[in-house]
């Protein structure tokens, strides 16, 4: 019966993992722009995930414990790629892809560059937070960081963000040929 | 409480509903009377808006592709069904019994304004509605979440229920804004029928959509005309200063 009962558990526990890879890309994606490597980072996640799933005391955390998972895989990343920063305060720039040139003009487009060029802690911060809907709490347990920097880094990113989309607006007014003023932008209510 | 002692952080906080009873208070307290500040809120909630928008569709992962599901023969659905309609059925049959809490207040965290010393208080809601003239209820939702919005309309229901008898009834406003409107909106929303049988049932239940969410929705959807609401849906202008004026008048509020 044992076995049978660790089966199911296992079973349900692959299940479980399933349902959360699109989550984990998203969040993947969020933080690197690229969706190869967003890829990558997410098959090594849950690859580590199932190797250590006896780790998991309480099924509850499970979504914490996953984000968990994805953020030392991306920090390993950094690691392995550059050893000597510090992946809290690295800034990436616009990548070019064939997405973002389709959409250059949009507003998704002008959002992920704005995130992409705040610090990779903030990026973390906001996309577990905004995207996720994860709780303060989580995200200290998530980045292993506490409470107080989690404010303070979110804080700074929607005031960096705030910034740039609304200069973002300013410029996009500025361009058009007919002299009005392009509102696609506008947050504030 | 002056604008420069409410931190940025702290007013985050609130926008994500991350403070306790107390420290809600004191940022609404400080929402109501500094319209610049009601402004700083709405622009950090357009922005929350705007960040999940960006990543709604990220571009396809070329790894993982979502598996058809798996189809069985229709002797075998129609066999599961079978199955599944009997023991449901007997589940139901062994199980059923009255629900006793149908009617009770559930036990939730709400908030009022103190007229004699001028404050929000927090407190729960069952203490707050069993207070004579208090039966007026703003349930405010913020996200999309279906589970919440359920939420939301299972206490509006029962809150109408177990004051349908008093002699000053009850009155409930839902008020949706950010990406809760999407819960509202015609042609997206789960909830049309529900929503409608509730309106048809209840005379003194309200539901309200915030303008400026519907009109943020416009300019990033690039649509031509007004977002379309489910029928008998209420506009206001701002939901931030429709539940500010409604605490003002005397009604609890509840985020959900």
């Amino acid at each position: 019966m044992n076995v049978i009962a660790n089966l199911c558990k296992h079973q349900q526990f692959r299940r479980a993992l399933a349902d959360y890879r699109e989550n984990l890309y998203r969040i993947a994606y969020s933080w690197c722009h690229n969706p190869a490597l967003a890829d990558d980072l997410v098959q090594e996640a849950l690859a580590k995930a199932l190797k250590n799933s006896g780790q998991l005391r309480d099924p509850h955390t499970l979504k914490a414990w996953l984000y968990r998972i994805l953020s030392n895989c991306w920090r390993d990343h950094f690691r392995r790629s550059r050893d000597c920063v510090d992946v809290d305060e690295v800034v990436l720039v616009d990548q070019e892809t064939p997405d973002i040139n389709h959409d250059r003009n949009q507003v998704v487009h002008r959002v992920r560059t704005a995130i992409a060029l705040l610090p990779m802690g903030q990026r973390q911060v906001i996309s577990l937070v905004d995207l996720e809907g994860c709780s303060y709490i989580e995200v200290a347990q998530i980045l292993d960081v506490p409470i107080g920097t989690v404010m303070s880094r979110l804080s700074r990113a929607r005031k960096a963000l705030k910034e740039r989309l609304l200069e973002a607006e300013i410029q996009c007014g500025s361009t058009t040929q007919d002299g009005s003023t392009v509102h696609r932008l506008r947050t504030a209510k | 409480m002056s604008r420069d002692k409410l931190s940025e952080e702290r007013l985050s906080a609130f926008i994500d509903d991350e403070l306790d009873g107390t420290e809600k208070s004191i940022v609404f307290e400080a929402l109501n009377r500094d319209s610049e500040l009601r402004q700083q809120a709405c622009e950090l909630r357009q922005l929350s808006e705007l960040v999940r928008h960006a990543y709604n569709n990220p571009p396809p992962s070329q790894r993982f592709q979502k598996r058809e599901p798996r189809r069985f023969s229709p002797f075998g659905q129609a066999a599961a069904a079978a199955l599944l309609i009997a023991v449901g059925g007997a589940i139901g049959w062994i199980s059923h019994k009255p629900d006793s809490n149908a009617a009770e207040v559930p036990d939730m965290r709400a908030m009022v304004w103190g007229e004699d010393d001028r404050a929000f208080h927090s407190t729960d809601l069952s203490s707050a509605t069993s207070q004579n003239g208090l039966k007026r209820v703003i349930l405010h939702l913020n996200t999309s979440s279906p589970a919440r919005f359920e939420e939301a309309l299972t206490t509006a229901e029962r809150l109408l229920n177990k004051y349908a008898g008093d002699s000053h009834g009850a009155e409930i406003e839902v008020v949706a804004n950010a990406s809760a409107i999407k819960l509202l909106r015609s042609g997206y929303s789960p909830f049309t029928t529900r929503v409608q049988a509730l309106q048809q049932k209840y005379f003194n239940l309200t539901f309200l959509a915030c303008k400026d969410a519907m009109d943020h929705i416009r300019e990033l959807e690039d649509l031509k005309s007004d977002v379309r609401l489910l029928p008998g849906v209420e506009v206001t202008p701002s939901a931030l200063e429709h539940i500010l004026e409604r605490m003002n008048e005397g009604w609890v509020y509840l985020n959900v």
